[in-house]
């Protein structure tokens, strides 16, 4: 195994870093970190001494379910609410202290983030005139989220989909080095959500980094390299998402009174198995049969059998659901 | 900073609400001084026009209208907060203080324009009509002269202010409400009723600022401007202060 379960003091929830050597390499260019980030609105503590980092070209997918922090994280994140404890910089800076932020930090906070009788063209120009930017910087964002057409019509006319990419162009107007996004595929129409994938990859391609929260694994599961899992403003897991892929593979539970000897029986048959108490076994990537046999072979008693069939969202659900909690629900306001 | 005061007028220019205020304006200044002129010198009018007192009653007649003014202010703030703006506003500009700057420069700006087209709006329909009346008006005299400009004055530090109450609350429809009850209500009744306190409010201060001791309820002109400038810095310094430490989410 490659990864190494810790326990965090003040939480009960297991906090499982990734491959130490490839955190070692992101740590040395990380675009984004996120050290002990505690945000608390009066009794309630919305964001947990939350720690994470985002790696030079990479698309880290940042996920939890609704109410976990994650808007709250992203908004302190960019200077807009006061942490009550821990500090976060972008590009080795807090985000107050960067030199002309535009130009190095886009963001997409929320689909609503506009005047809905200013022309989305104006919005953009407003916004250019606003950072020092060149206006001609309008027409080329329009162009690039699809929306050269409809520039000139006021965005109470848009639809969600519509203000998610004039929210996306307003990110791109400064030609950022990393994009920071809150929940940018809700209200696309599949055909968008794809478009935003095949964005996001190639945006993270060109050497930028990309943060994208999502309540949704599904959404950016295909799009992603390293997910960061909270929960009730905890961190869950930071991991690549190939890692988080191989801890989820199917396998096979077993309990048995000779858990070494069947270890033994399908290691012969070139089957991984951990040994989990004296009693039980898991066999991954295997089917029931395969076990069976090979326990039937080695004359080992087998008490009880389980495939197991985890997927990604699965897992996802397992490790965040205890947030079903109504006061955490109401924390990411 | 600069660019900070040109976006925020640009903000203004690219909506229509700020061409349906400025039309309202011009529109109250040019009913204030008809009213002003046709009821002169009767019972419930000013003066007569052949006094300074009746002709600087017409000057002022439009002072009421910077309340839009005060109105437009409330919007520049409030408005960011009610549409969500001000996430994009401060991402480019983390240091809030140089926003807040450039939002009460560009409401003085703004202010100060309307407060002038207001003015000329007052000059062009009293002036060829007092001039029908054989009453000649010299604008540049210092009886004129000073009712404009502090009536110029007045609208630009509503403006101003305006944008001290848009920051303190943050619910844009509440602003503008509680910001006109006060002043027409509340306010009003004081200088009407209770001299003592109602010269000291805002409104009290504004209208000193173009009355020129005509009414010895109020405060003298320098010290209406003086206070009336206390307010705006007051409302100033509160709305930064605020603004700086609130959680924008």
């Amino acid at each position: 195994m490659t990864q190494t379960e810790t326990h965090t003091t003040n939480t009960t929830t297991d906090v499982i870093n990734a491959d130490p050597i490839h955190q070692k390499e992101s740590l040395m260019k990380a675009s984004i970190q996120i050290g002990g980030l505690t945000k608390r609105f009066g009794n309630v503590v919305a964001v947990d001494n939350l720690s994470f980092e985002v790696a030079q070209g990479s698309v880290t997918g940042f996920l939890g379910p609704n109410g976990a922090g994650k808007t709250t994280t992203l908004r302190m994140l960019l200077g807009l609410i006061e942490p009550t404890a821990g500090s976060s910089t972008i590009a080795g800076k807090p985000y107050q202290e960067l030199v002309d932020p535009f130009r190095h930090v886009g963001a997409v906070l929320e689909s609503t983030g506009f005047h809905p009788g200013r022309r989305a063209r104006d919005h953009l120009r407003v916004l250019c005139v606003a950072a020092g930017l060149a206006v001609t910087r309008v027409d080329e964002v329009l162009d690039e989220v699809g929306l050269g057409d409809v520039g000139d019509r006021r965005v109470k006319g848009f639809s969600l989909g519509m203000r998610q990419r004039l929210g996306l162009a307003t990110a791109l107007l400064g030609e950022p080095e990393v994009l920071i996004l809150d929940e940018p595929a809700n209200g696309l129409d599949p055909e968008g959500v794809r478009w935003l994938r095949s964005f996001l990859r190639s945006y993270a391609d060109g050497g930028r980094s990309v943060l994208v929260s999502s309540h949704l694994l599904a959404e950016i599961a295909q799009t992603v390299d390293n997910v960061v899992i909270i929960a009730k403003g905890r961190l869950v897991t930071q991991s690549s998402l190939a890692d988080l892929a191989d801890r989820t593979r199917a396998g096979v539970w077993v309990r048995t009174p000779q858990a070494q000897a069947l270890r033994e029986a399908l290691a012969a048959k070139g089957i991984a198995a951990e040994v989990q108490t004296p009693e039980t076994v898991v066999a991954l990537e295997t089917t029931t049969e395969a076990v069976g046999i090979a326990a039937a072979g080695a004359g080992v008693v087998i008490f009880e059998m389980t495939a197991q069939h985890f997927d990604l969202e699965e897992f996802f659900l397992d490790l965040t659901t205890p947030t079903t909690n109504p006061i955490t629900q109401g924390a990411s306001r | 900073m600069k660019n900070l005061i040109h976006a925020e007028l640009l903000k203004l220019r690219t909506t229509r609400m700020i061409y349906g205020l400025a039309l309202a304006a011009l529109a109250f200044a040019a009913i204030s001084a008809i009213s002003a002129i046709s009821t002169a010198g009767r019972s419930g009018g000013g003066p007569a026009l052949s006094t300074a007192a009746g002709i600087r009653n017409v000057m002022s007649a439009g002072l009421p209208g910077g309340i839009l003014a005060l109105v437009i202010g409330i919007l520049i703030m409030a408005g960011e907060f009610r549409h969500n703006t001000a996430t994009s506003t401060f991402l480019i500009s983390p240091h809030r203080g140089r926003v807040v700057g450039a939002k009460f420069a560009a409401s003085a700006l703004v202010g100060g324009a309307l407060a002038l087209l207001s003015s000329a709006v007052t000059l062009a329909v009293a002036l060829p009509w007092l001039a029908t009346k054989h009453v000649h008006v010299d604008i540049f005299s210092r009886n004129v002269g000073l009712v404009l400009l502090g009536g110029i004055a007045a609208m630009t530090i509503y403006a101003t202010v305006g944008v001290g109450v848009g920051s303190l609350i943050r619910n844009q429809t509440a602003a503008v409400a509680i910001a006109l009850a006060w002043v027409l209500g509340v306010e009003n009744l004081l200088v009407s009723f209770a001299h003592e306190i109602g010269r000291w409010t805002a409104l009290g201060a504004a209208a000193a600022l173009t009355n020129q001791q005509t009414n010895s309820d109020l405060l003298p002109m320098w010290g209406g401007a003086l206070l009336f400038v206390a307010y705006g810095l007051a409302f100033a310094a509160a709305g930064t202060r605020f603004t700086m430490r609130r959680d924008v989410s």
